[in-house]
């Protein structure tokens, strides 16, 4: 990904705010899970912003002004350039990585009118078709 | 323990949303979806003989309940009705789930004696999690013949509680049911898994091999799952696999001997689906029956 953003820089990267490096001892990080992106301690933070602006579309008032005009809704709810411009790019993956759990993008993606299934083969960089070709029950959902 | 109450079984199912719209839509008997409801045919029958007065019903949250400001490891429904929550397409045409209050407020003060500060909530609405097991065992007609006390338990932020410490927890729910003064018949249920991962390129992610060694385990071994750390589990059957956690709670509440009555495995979508039965020995006396030799 070639964004960056000026307000959290990576964690250990210059002008990155100080946080301490939490360790779980459920979590082997030696051994990171390919394709997975767990919101522990530091990324549960940095997204939380953006989790609460997912969170605040479970209203559907709020979906439908979404829908009418996303610049302007993500401006009202305080997005950050670098948070406006996942959104803007569809960067599900982006998103986890960021900070925010899949519960919160999959609850923006549906108020964007992309399902689940559809929003989950773009995180695998498959089309929809192609993975709903690998399942029993290929129906929509 | 001078008390009446008693665990008569356990039951376990995963969930999904795509359940409850399969099963509303009336598409549970097509061929794609039938290898999966017809897994609930013993489990109706068998809550039909076993009668429990009270279901405990273990499931997690999916940021419908609760959301990231206060996020609770553990948390207690003690209301007399349980509201269904909107998952952000407005809510499941289901009536509210009635509750347990009683024995609700029993088991907060019996757990918290007994170290699990458990959230105790007056309101919290129950999603999918809870729903799609409790709308397959109790067909329309039977909706909701029996009181539920919901269960919450964290999967989605970590830290999340170990599987040790679910297993732990589903034993002192049995502490508490075996010292509540009055006759109650108790039947666990835990919810959720089996492998899945909803997010990042290992979308879609699934394990069957494991999701089988898995069910073999929580019957006869749970000690086995209750080692495996989450990295493990993880591993094992993808990011949001760790939701057998909550089977964990409903094994910790049995005895460690058990009667598998029904065993079913299906995979429909991204979720490989399972539900089984755990039968108490002596319709849940076996224990107390043995003490008193
Ligand atoms: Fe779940």
């Amino acid at each position: 990904m070639s964004k960056s953003d000026p307000e959290f820089p990576p964690p250990g990267t210059p002008g990155a705010p100080e946080i301490l490096d939490l360790r779980s001892r459920q979590i082997d990080y030696s051994r990171p899970l390919p394709g997975t992106y767990l919101t522990t301690g530091v990324r549960a933070a940095r997204g939380y912003r953006f989790s609460k602006f997912c969170m605040s579309l479970m209203d559907l008032n709020k979906r439908e002004a979404l829908k009418a005009d996303p610049e302007e809704f993500m401006a009202e709810a305080g997005l950050s350039d670098y948070e406006r411009q996942l959104v803007r790019d569809r960067d599900w993956n982006g998103m986890l990585r960021y900070g925010t759990s899949t519960f919160m993008v999959l609850k923006l993606s549906n108020a964007l009118g992309v399902g689940q299934n559809r929003t989950g083969a773009a995180m695998r960089g498959q089309t929809y078709e192609e993975f709903m070709a690998t399942r029993n029950v290929k129906e929509a959902s | 323990m001078s008390g009446k109450g008693r665990i008569v079984g356990g039951l376990g199912s995963s969930h999904a949303p795509s359940i409850a719209v399969a099963l509303n839509t009336g598409k549970d008997q097509t061929a794609q979806w039938k290898p999966l409801f017809d897994g609930y045919q013993p489990m109706i029958r068998w809550l039909e003989e076993k009668k429990p007065d009270v279901i405990v019903l273990i499931a997690n949250d999916h940021a419908n309940t609760f959301f990231f400001d206060k996020y609770p490891c553990f948390a207690l429904g003690v209301a007399p009705v349980h509201e269904i929550a909107d998952e952000g397409w407005g809510r499941w045409p289901f009536e509210p789930v009635p509750g347990h209050p009683e024995f609700a407020w029993q088991l907060a003060h019996s757990l918290v004696d007994d170290e699990f500060d458990i959230a105790v909530c007056q309101e919290m609405p129950l999603d999918h999690g809870f729903l799609t097991p409790l709308a397959c065992t109790f067909p329309p007609e039977r909706r909701w013949q029996v009181p539920v006390v919901p269960i919450v338990v964290n999967v989605l932020q970590p830290p999340i509680p170990s599987a040790r410490r679910c297993f732990k927890l589903g034993q002192a729910i049995r502490r508490a049911v075996e010292a509540y003064p009055k006759d109650l018949r108790v039947a666990m249920f835990g919810t959720g898994g089996l492998s899945h991962q909803l997010s990042g390129e290992r979308y879609g992610f699934n394990n069957n091999e494991w999701d089988h060694q898995f069910l073999q385990l929580v019957e006869t071994d749970p000690e086995r799952i209750a080692r495996m750390t989450h990295q493990e589990l993880m591993e094992m059957g993808g990011a949001d696999g760790v939701e057998i956690i909550m089977w964990m709670v409903m094994r910790g509440a049995l005895s460690n001997v058990v009667a598998c009555k029904h065993r079913n495995y299906y995979h429909p979508m991204v979720t490989g689906f399972a539900q089984m039965i755990l039968e108490e020995p002596n319709d849940g006396l076996g224990r107390l029956a043995q003490a008193a030799e």
